[in-house]
């Protein structure tokens, strides 16, 4: 893709393909970062289960795991998160 | 077969443990096998997991949260302080979670949550179960006793084990998926770099410290569990029904140990009614034992004159196991 650019109809033909290009992977990253979103909600789920009185992971073990999920933690999420994410205005 | 006989025949058994209800020998039987194993020129190490742990007792000496302590040659005995072990584990978790965020102090709920967790009283034992995975993986010793917990806990500690080894196996594939999605995404936006994964790191971590400790209560070669009971009814009951549920979860039943049986010569002297009753009651229990468990038995253990505390006593009763 990246190269001589071509003049004339084909030089349009290639912009165009960048451009469908772009598009179609503009959709497929939304959908992959959606679809990861939901899953980081299942995983803090399981592992975090046990503040809905679920007890999953070995509360040694579940404690391992709090620093990776403090973002996540939604309050925290409010505060920390200043810039607003591209997927938010996509959603 | 004979308590003596197990250990010689099968050399490659190296994790003992006495299971059975709290207050029936285990401690006792532990000590005495530990010492007997040591003076057949073996390193033993003998450690308790039970939170309120009896080895100090027996040996009559604090060794509570100090590491291994050597007793006598060749013996080492250990009792792990959980909530010491706890609190050091707090502070490490506290310290990353403010380098890897560059926050000054920990957020409110954060420590509302480390501090409500640590109280949980599954907090003890699976801290204790982590401190034995550090244990048998140094592996600097020929024998490894295990002072187990009161019956009760040891069937909960295997039952979660095989449950949390599933939830981490699920929770890791998970973790791949997303890393997957993850991948996708980045070369569909001209990545470089991927962003790794440190919580599937951990998650296996978690799970290889999990398989360690389970895989040995499960191992039936390397490992030789010894069921402690008396001649009493409701023991009987409970040792039945505990066989069962250890067979369910594949932990291998060496044998069964009796222990405080009366002296059946004291029914023939000029003795009170009492202990002729006693002495009966456990005849009748014994043969009922001796039906349901059969050959697997390997000891009759007596009812000794006094408490077994300290080395000489403990040299008497390994005397009495395995013979000198």
């Amino acid at each position: 893709m990246a190269g001589e650019k071509r003049g004339g109809l084909l030089g349009l033909l290639d912009n165009f393909k960048e451009i469908f290009y772009g598009m179609a992977s503009h959709d497929m990253t939304r959908y992959a970062i959606r679809t990861r979103a939901s899953m980081e909600h299942l995983f803090i789920l399981i592992t975090m289960g046990d503040l809905l009185g679920v007890p999953i992971l070995p509360p040694y073990y579940s404690l391992r795991l709090l620093p990776y999920v403090v973002p996540q933690i939604s309050t925290w999420k409010r505060r920390m998160l200043r810039e607003k994410d591209l997927t938010d205005a996509m959603a | 077969m004979s308590l003596r006989a197990v250990f010689e025949q099968h050399p490659e058994r190296r994790y003992i443990m006495f299971g059975g209800k709290g207050g029936l020998g285990k401690t006792t039987f532990s000590a005495a096998t530990a010492y007997w194993l040591a003076r057949q020129g073996k390193r033993v190490l003998v450690f308790s997991v039970d939170p309120q742990a009896s080895l100090s007792d027996i040996f009559q000496q604090n060794i509570f949260g100090k590491g291994p302590v050597q007793i006598t040659e060749n013996l080492w005995a250990q009792e792990i302080d959980a909530d010491q072990r706890i609190k050091a584990y707090q502070d490490e978790i506290r310290q990353k979670i403010l380098d890897m965020y560059g926050f000054e102090r920990v957020p409110e709920e954060i420590e509302n949550y480390i501090t409500a967790a640590s109280a949980e009283p599954a907090m003890e034992e699976s801290a204790i179960f982590d401190a034995v995975v550090d244990i048998v993986v140094q592996g600097d010793y020929d024998y490894y006793i295990y002072d187990l917990v009161p019956l009760g806990h040891a069937l909960y500690y295997l039952s979660m084990a095989k449950v949390y080894d599933e939830w981490i196996t699920k929770i890791t594939k998970l973790r791949e998926e997303m890393r997957e999605y993850d991948r996708v995404a980045s070369v569909l936006r001209r990545q470089k770099e991927l962003e790794e994964d440190k919580i599937l790191n951990e998650l296996q971590y978690i799970r290889g410290r999990i398989s360690a400790s389970s895989a040995i209560l499960t191992d039936k070669r390397k490992t030789a569990f010894f069921f402690v009971l008396v001649p009493e009814e409701m023991i009987l009951i409970d040792t039945r029904k505990a066989a069962e549920l250890f067979a369910r979860f594949d932990v291998p039943i060496s044998g069964y140990v009796v222990n405080r049986v009366v002296p059946p010569e004291l029914a023939q002297a000029n003795v009170p009614e009492y202990l002729r009753n006693r002495i009966a009651m456990q005849q009748k229990y014994l043969a009922e034992i001796r039906q349901t468990f059969g050959n697997e038995v390997l000891a009759y253990v007596p009812e000794l004159e006094r408490d077994v505390t300290g080395l000489p006593a403990i040299e008497r009763l390994a005397g009495i196991m395995y013979g000198s």
